[in-house]
């Protein structure tokens, strides 16, 4: 009781302007500038992704053989590839399809991994220890080396390159999420709701989760940034996403290298996109893991 | 005049004969010596087994092993039945109207591990190749077996002696024997030892291949063309990188570069980068082309095909795809870079080398008879393989056949998948590349147009064109052949068996002091480096 | 502690056979196999010719009389044959080794010497213009494709200095400047990522630490803020950085895989990507087999430094 009137005392004291969503977001942004800096270049992106038809200035597909490889110019503003394709436009577009797979295999990834990590964490026992074990295989691969097989054993399409990227994230997804359910299980609320009687499943989903939801937001930005890089490195070896969807990653292979001499925007400006993208990922990534779970600063 | 004036006449007469019957040096006597560095796209597939394989990527390293019976000359750009060269032959004759080939074999010639060459070798390997119930071998992939369909016999009449007994005449079966394609093995070797090493008879023997990274080659010392090879050695560099391949040419780590590999562009980047660099563009009888399944709808209906041609503008596709780096032509490649192409006047008729604007019209026209119409678009999927020179083709066609109402999507297929679907009819049209051996007609059309031949991808038969192709292949008259081989071509893209799109050229760079190294108008028959010097 | 290595190993043991047993069934569910692609570099196919050859490699036996084969090599010390080169595996990966592992050493040192200094300044000088800067810097490094920054530095190598690192591997013997010329460079486009992320844990860790009461104890104690940092907090800082370290080396194989296709360099990494493409399934098994060893190994020894350096776990467990 003491406590209590302790923790409300203030409240009282002090009369507070009410916090509004326009005062919250800018105590973050003061409170954390870099995250800040970073919601702002993932808006940009994915305003850019959504409304990429308005924003590009030519069709991404079309070819012309007259202006190939043309220097950046007021008509071309990032200039042209080797057919002739305005490389703004493809950056534009790219940025789609960039976002989507990465969001994608990173939502598939780690929403699968995250039931895994709940049921198994919540569960414990042996259960849990064979499906460790399982995971310590996934996770033990490497993550280019299992992406490169799984999109060889798939093949060339937008689905089969999101399938193969979200392979590698369901463990460490799982792991996360894993410790987190450990941590919440033994919480006098669980055990209260045990003792009332409710089924475990239900316990699982109705109360578990949605404490876990902190960690699980935080390791999502993480692994959007990881599965934007490796969907370019997959693209860059020839396994990623197929034609004709501009994809950063394979706007730098083959051919951007062989002509990377003559014309070195082909090369600069795609990855110039790539790292923005991870690079704002990751610093929203931070700020988020700061604000909403100081524990796992150190991880 | 006195007798002095005489004898300055005398004098000066005799000089002048002096120096006109002198032996002139040449201004550039030949060096020997050096190491020349070339370079791979890939490793070697399946080592130096060049009779395993078709593909550039195992002829070019493993050439400098291998003598021919005969070979196109080195030293000729271009590859006609006389500039054909003796290497293990030195003397031949057609006999019998063209129904036998005598060719006598030299007797200075040792294997690399110093064992004689003789008939022996000659009959071993023919035998094999035609896979003659008699042969000893066999072959665990024999791709050019048709070049030897029409070979009753191989004969070795004794030891420096061999016959061909053909079936029938046929004039182009020396121009297959002298394509890179055609080396000879070695009879006292199993044929797979050809995967792991190299026993051959040529001017470089094997010192190392490191597996993923390089092939070495020393000078053979007791090569039988004295004063041969110029060079001491040869390294091929693997690099799987394009950009990488393209700096290492250009920073002179490497000295040649790969037949294939240097498109238009890259040679405008590297000359301007190096302007020394001698670059020279050649024709490597590669192809782009539509294949269209016939066994299957829509592809079944001439009018939808012959539609497709008139689609895609050549010379756009020309343009966009390579730059300007490649010529129109017809199922053989054109003048000055082969020898029966179709020439301008006969290629203007056919369909898609017209104006754009009046080939799509034409197109619409016939799709529209065939029942398609914006309301019923056609819909198709075009398949192609998973590389960026397929790619970027396909793009473009898909494009060109957007804009007269056929809706494509477009699909890659693993190179894993790309034969296998083609032999099983997997598919409806495929944006394809071939390469040829030779320009000849016999190694062309049997394999890309005979019925029932396992590369007709689509599936194209026509009994009076086998017939004519039949006729060409005995023919004995080269102007009459050539009228005959023009037809048939011209029926080909009547017919739209495989509408070609173009030929590509290759940029060959080498850096200035490598001499003589002349590409020809195939890039699979010049990679011998037997007469290659360095002016260092 | 004897008992926690031994349970440790035989955990790595069963992880490794797990990891045996993915791989194989992965390869076989990619589409094509060693077959197909040499037809594709004969330009034909033929039904029985690939029966043939289907035989001869062992390939037509059923899949688990293969993956026993296989297991009983590896414990025999036969890794098979590799199917494009007819030659035992082992001949073909010995000379791959020492390339790539020299390569990852030289990233981790590296990005040691990078990450870790950079780190212990950031955190002292915590949310000032320095730290802002390095963690800038340091995230820029974690966001760039590892294959764009190799592809950047080859082209501005070419474009300056007219001249890329050797083509073919030059031994230290062979010549030390040369070598050392061709393993830095790649080295620090793989570094640069590893010490972002080394730089990132060093900081934090230190963070946290640094926090402690123990450490306000001995400032307050009137101990010299240099001395506090350095021996109290970075050494209780290591702990986590030692297992990031451990965990790196094993992650860097992806790093590893397109830097050494862009520089050219014959190590395990390059030989991989292509064994994958030409579907050489005994050349692949073995090769993710060594990986995952060494990612095994690293964990392991990670783990058995953690219950080293700190009592807790070693008894607590």
């Amino acid at each position: 009781m003491a406590i209590s009137t302790v923790a409300t005392a203030p409240e009282l004291a002090a009369p507070r302007r009410p916090a509004t969503a326009g005062r919250t977001l800018w105590r973050f942004v003061r409170k954390k500038p870099l995250g800040a800096a970073g919601a702002l270049i993932m808006l940009v992106i994915i305003v850019t992704a959504v409304f990429a038809n308005l924003v590009a200035t030519h069709d991404p597909l079309a070819t012309n053989a007259a202006h190939t490889l043309a220097r950046p110019s007021a008509e071309y503003w990032l200039g042209t590839d080797n057919l002739g394709r305005d490389i703004y436009s493809r950056i534009v577009h790219g940025a789609r399809v960039s976002l989507i797979v990465g969001l994608a295999s990173t939502l598939l990834g780690s929403a699968l991994g995250g039931v895994i990590g709940l049921l198994s964490g919540y569960a414990g026992g042996k259960v849990d220890l064979a499906t460790q074990r399982v995971l310590d295989i996934l996770q033990g691969l490497p993550l280019l080396v299992l992406a490169l097989v799984m999109s060889a054993a798939l093949g060339p399409s937008i689905s089969n390159v999101v399938i193969a990227i979200s392979v590698p994230i369901i463990p460490r997804a799982a792991r996360v999420v894993r410790s987190s359910v450990l941590s919440i299980r033994e919480m006098q609320y669980v055990e209260a709701a045990r003792g009332l009687g409710l089924s475990h499943l239900r316990i699982a989903f109705r109360h578990v989760l949605p404490n876990t939801v902190g960690p699980f937001i935080v390791l999502c930005t993480a692994q959007l940034g990881s599965a934007i890089l490796v969907e370019a490195a997959l693209s860059f070896l020839g396994l990623g996403v197929p034609e004709p969807y501009p994809s950063w990653g394979r706007m730098l292979s083959i051919s951007a290298a062989e002509y990377a001499h003559k014309a070195p925007h082909l090369v600069m400006f795609p990855g110039l996109a790539i790292s923005l993208a991870v690079f704002g990922s990751n610093l929203l990534g931070d700020a988020l893991r700061d604000t909403l779970d100081p524990r796992l600063r150190g991880a | 005049m006195d007798r002095l004036q005489r004898l300055a006449l005398l004098g000066c007469a005799a000089t002048l004969l002096v120096a006109l019957l002198a032996p002139v040096s040449p201004a550039h006597a030949a060096k020997a010596g050096g190491i020349l560095t070339l370079t791979q796209r890939e490793d070697l597939p399946q080592g130096f087994a060049i009779h395993e394989t078709a593909t550039i990527s195992s002829v070019w390293p493993a050439m400098p092993c291998f003598n021919n019976l005969v070979l196109f000359d080195p030293l000729k750009p271009n590859e006609t039945p006389d500039t054909i060269v003796g290497e293990l032959a030195d003397k031949w004759s057609w006999q019998d109207g063209y129904r036998n080939l005598v060719l006598f074999l030299r007797r200075d010639v040792k294997w690399h591990d110093g064992t004689p060459f003789t008939s022996k070798d000659v009959k071993y390997t023919f035998d094999m190749l035609r896979e003659a119930p008699e042969a000893p071998q066999k072959l665990r992939l024999n791709p050019r077996k048709d070049w030897y369909a029409n070979v009753e016999a191989v004969e070795a009449a004794d030891a420096y002696t061999v016959i061909f007994r053909l079936k029938r005449p046929q004039p182009s079966l020396l121009m297959m024997l002298a394509s890179g394609y055609t080396p000879v093995y070695a009879a006292h070797v199993p044929s797979a030892s050809y995967r792991t090493g190299c026993m051959g008879t040529g001017p470089f023997k094997l010192k190392e291949w490191r597996k993923g990274e390089f092939v070495e080659y020393v000078k053979n010392p007791d090569y039988f063309v004295k004063g041969r090879p110029y060079l001491d050695g040869l390294k091929y560099i693997v690099i799987n990188e394009p950009g990488t391949r393209i700096a290492a040419l250009q920073t002179g780590q490497v000295e040649v570069s790969f037949p294939s590999e240097v498109s238009k562009t890259n040679a405008e980047q590297l000359k301007a980068a190096v302007p020394k660099l001698v670059i020279t563009p050649y024709s490597i009888n590669t192809n782009d082309n539509i294949v269209m399944n016939m066994k299957k709808p829509p592809f079944d209906n001439p009018k939808v095909r012959l539609a497709v041609s008139h689609a895609i503008d050549r010379r756009a596709l020309i343009q966009a795809v390579h730059q300007g780096g490649a010529v129109p032509g017809t199922a053989l490649a054109p003048r000055p870079y082969g020898a029966w192409g179709l020439l301008e006047p006969d290629l203007q008729g056919l369909p898609g080398q017209g104006k754009a604007t009046d080939e799509k019209a034409k197109a619409k026209k016939l799709l529209g008879e065939a029942g398609f119409s914006p309301q019923n678009p056609l819909r198709v999927e075009m398949v192609t393989r998973n590389l960026s020179i397929y790619v970027t083709l396909a793009s473009f066609v898909v494009n060109e056949l957007k804009q007269i109402g056929i809706e494509a999507t477009l699909k890659q297929i693993e190179t894993a998948q790309w034969h296998p679907m083609g032999t099983r009819g997997e598919f409806q049209i495929a944006a394809n590349l071939t390469g040829i051996g030779p320009d000849d007609p016999d190694a062309n059309f049997y394999e890309n147009f005979g019925c029932g031949s396992p590369r007709n991808y689509s599936f194209y038969c026509s009994e009076q064109v086998m017939s004519q192709i039949d006729k060409q292949s005995q023919e004995l008259d080269p102007k009459k052949r050539l009228t005959i081989v023009q037809a048939i071509q011209k029926k080909l893209e009547e017919d739209v068996a495989r509408p070609i799109i173009d030929w590509r050229l290759d940029y060959f760079t080498v850096w200035p002091y490598v001499k003589n190294f002349i590409p020809h108008q195939s890039m699979y028959n010049f990679g011998r480096v037997q007469e290659v010097w360095l002016d260092k | 502690m004897k008992s926690y290595v031994a349970q440790r190993l035989a955990v790595a043991l069963l992880t490794l056979l797990g990891m045996s047993l993915v791989i194989f069934l992965l390869l076989r569910l990619a589409p094509g196999d060693i077959v197909d692609i040499l037809f594709s570099a004969a330009g034909y196919v033929d039904p029985q010719d690939k029966k043939a050859i289907m035989q001869e490699l062992g390939m037509n036996r059923p899949y688990w009389v293969q993956y026993l084969e296989w297991i009983r090599g590896i414990v025999t010390g036969d890794l098979g044959k590799s199917y494009r080169y007819e030659l035992p595996t082992w001949q073909l990966i010995r000379p791959l080794l020492p390339v790539t592992l020299e390569l990852a050493a030289l990233a981790i040192v590296i990005a040691v010497l990078l990450g870790v200094p950079t780190g212990v300044v950031s955190a002292i000088r915590q949310d000032s213009g320095l730290d802002y800067v390095l963690r800038v810097l340091s995230l820029a490094g974690l966001s760039m494709p590892s294959f764009w920054l190799a592809m950047v530095i080859i082209l501005s190598l070419v474009a300056w200095f007219d001249w890329i690192p050797p083509m073919t591997y030059v031994g230290p013997s062979q010549n030390l400047r040369l070598h050392l010329l061709q393993f830095l460079l790649p080295a620090l486009a793989v570094g640069y990522r590893s010490s972002a992320l080394i730089m990132r844990i060093t900081r934090s860790a230190l963070l946290e630490v640094l926090r402690e009461d123990y450490i306000r104890t001995a400032r307050a104690k009137g101990q010299t803020p240099g001395l506090v940092v350095w021996r109290h907090a970075l050494k209780n800082a290591m702990l986590p950085v030692v297992t990031v370290i451990g965990i790196e080396f094993a992650f860097m194989i992806g790093g590893l895989v397109v830097t050494e296709t862009v520089f050219n360099l014959p190590g395990v990494a390059r030989f991989l990507v292509q064994a994958i493409q030409w579907r050489d399934y005994p050349m692949v098994q073995n090769l993710v087999m060594f990986i995952s060893i060494v990612v095994i190994l690293s964990n392991l020894a990670v783990d058995l430094l953690y219950g080293v350096l700190d009592p807790r776990v070693r008894y607590g467990h």
